[in-house]
């Protein structure tokens, strides 16, 4: 099997980018977090880039430099200053999945993914190169795995880093299996930069999760058991 | 078959890891020391402290039995034989005879075994609480790193580890990218199998975070030399199986002086990388709590069976 160097360059990023979804899933540590996301949107952009040399194509080649602004730079910028001003180093807690399960699921995710892209595969003229294959399985899977960062993490921050993660993956795909015109991307990446603005806005407002808000908005009502201030006390440790 | 050919291969290699082996503890251990800002201990400190350790007399515990006497043999015979396994300069010819990927787990896993039970041998409350750890850890990784190996005698189509070279030697792709998923499972079962930071901590002799320390508290003299060498043999049998999969280049095929010298160089570059990474590794990350190390085993886990899902579907 000989592949040309980019084809190669190319499954090698596609590789990279589900290890990080998969740190980011694993990852407590709230800057770490941010970073990861960083790198991840670095190696999409590098993707990006590597079909411009490839195709020629001048949308790929915007597309990578709005990647570069927005996401390695600009987002998780503003995003550790919320983290610094919010004073929340890690998220400790989780809603039904544990990290480990949750890894397990996207085990189970990828398979299915997997399964139901095999079965469309004669469908798809496009899928005949294993590497748009590879590429568009990833991609899927990555958004679901985003979708499990943001329901089983709670502070709203790291749900946050999910949403993005889901974004990513949304890019990772539609580089591979659709070819969306660049305004469609554009706008789709101020949506994310407004959405971060807005949900980390509210985030100062509703300090670090939900259930804290929920207990400050009804400050007669009796502490729920697992007393969430404590709680925090314990994040800032 | 040319069994003189075979023979000689199996003493250079034998050598080869027998002799270079300690080079790498102290190296990692300089890595460290330069990321906190002291000087380390010099390269070849392991060598005098092995060297020190052979001259000294063995003690043993009136409690301990045969096995605590039997333990470092079986340990070095085990690595040593284990040793032959995996080619470091010289890919041997196509032959059944050695290479067996399974054979090779089993041999690590003797020796771990009887290291365990040597700790629980002289009835000290130490080595008991070091052995009950080891195995508590042992559960955990022993069935990732079957299905780590599985994923790559998948990916290679073979369960010889020289086919395997030889088929990483041979592959037209630059890198192929599952093997980079592999690779970074390898890397997390290294880490658990020298016992290196984020599991057990190698440098201290602290209750609290010793593992492999522990176990081979009661050893002293010459057994405790082979002890140290089997370990150290361990990490870098390992570290070669990740850098002849990941970068097979100066690796060669021809019994020749020549290419045997360069195979020698190249190697030893590659795993003084290795090690400079995995000291730079273990400096940025504190010991996690035992709670916590299913994490990090679930990475290697989770990579390992999506390089089975995109090995076996694609």
């Amino acid at each position: 099997m000989i592949i040309a160097p980019l084809e190669n360059f190319a499954e090698i990023l596609i590789v990279l980018v589900l290890t990080t979804a998969a740190i980011i899933i694993m990852k407590r540590d709230i800057r770490s977090l941010i970073k990861t996301y960083a790198l991840q949107s670095l190696l999409l952009a590098g993707m990006a880039l590597l079909f411009f040399v490839e195709t020629g194509i001048i949308t790929l080649l915007f597309l990578a430099i709005i990647i570069l602004v927005s996401k390695v730079w600009v987002i998780p910028h503003f995003m550790g200053l919320v983290q610094k001003k919010l004073n929340i180093k890690r998220d400790i807690q989780f809603h039904f999945l544990s990290p480990i399960t949750a890894l397990l699921a996207s085990i189970v995710i990828i398979l299915f993914v997997y399964l139901s892209f095999s079965n469309l595969l004669p469908e798809l003229n496009r899928f005949n190169s294993s590497l748009f294959f590879l590429g568009a399985t990833v991609g899927m899977s990555i958004v679901f795995m985003g979708m499990i960062v943001i329901f089983t993490r709670k502070q709203t921050l790291t749900n946050i880093v999910g949403y993005l993660t889901m974004e990513n993956g949304v890019v990772l795909f539609s580089l591979f299996l659709t070819e969306l015109p660049l305004l469609v991307e554009f706008l789709i990446v101020i949506d994310l930069i407004m959405l971060t603005l807005i949900a980390t806005i509210l985030a100062f407002g509703i300090d670090s999760t939900i259930e804290e808000f929920h207990t400050r908005l009804n400050p007669f009502a009796s502490p729920p058991k697992d007393a969430p201030q404590k709680n925090s006390e314990d994040d800032k440790q | 078959m040319n069994y003189f050919l075979l023979i000689a291969y199996g003493i250079l290699n034998m050598l080869f890891v027998l002799l270079i082996s300690p080079l790498f503890i102290s190296l990692i251990k300089i890595v460290k020391a330069h990321a906190q800002k002291r000087r380390g201990p010099p390269l070849l400190q392991t060598y005098s402290n092995l060297f020190k350790l052979l001259k000294k007399e063995t003690v043993y515990s009136s409690n301990s039995s045969w096995i605590m006497r039997v333990t470092p043999l079986v340990n070095i015979a085990a690595l040593l034989v284990a040793s032959l396994f995996v080619p470091l300069l010289v890919i041997p010819q196509p032959t059944d005879l050695v290479g067996n990927i399974i054979l090779f787990l089993y041999l690590l896993a003797l020796a771990k075994f009887f290291m365990a039970l040597s700790g629980l041998d002289a009835g000290s409350t130490f080595g008991g609480m070091g052995s009950s750890r080891e195995m508590a850890i042992s559960a955990l990784i022993e069935p990732i790193i079957m299905v780590v190996f599985a994923a790559l005698a998948f990916a290679f189509k073979t369960i010889n580890i020289p086919d395997m070279f030889r088929g990483a030697l041979a592959s037209n792709v630059l890198i192929n990218p599952v093997i980079i998923l592999i690779s970074i499972s390898i890397f997390i079962v290294i880490i658990v199998e020298s016992a290196r930071v984020p599991v057990d901590n190698p440098e201290t002799h602290l209750e609290l975070t010793m593992i492999h320390e522990a176990m081979i508290l009661e050893q002293s003299g010459k057994n405790l030399a082979l002890m140290e060498l089997s370990s150290a043999m361990k990490q870098l049998l390992l570290m070669g199986v990740l850098i002849n999969i990941l970068f097979p280049w100066g690796l060669t095929q021809d019994f020749a002086v020549p290419s045997i010298l360069i195979s020698f160089g190249a190697f030893v570059l590659k795993a003084v990388v290795l090690a400079v990474i995995i000291g730079l590794f273990e400096s940025s990350c504190a010991k996690s709590r035992l709670f916590r190390l299913p994490g990090l085993f679930a990475i290697a886990l989770f990579l390992s069976i999506v390089t089975l899902i995109i090995e076996v579907f694609a």
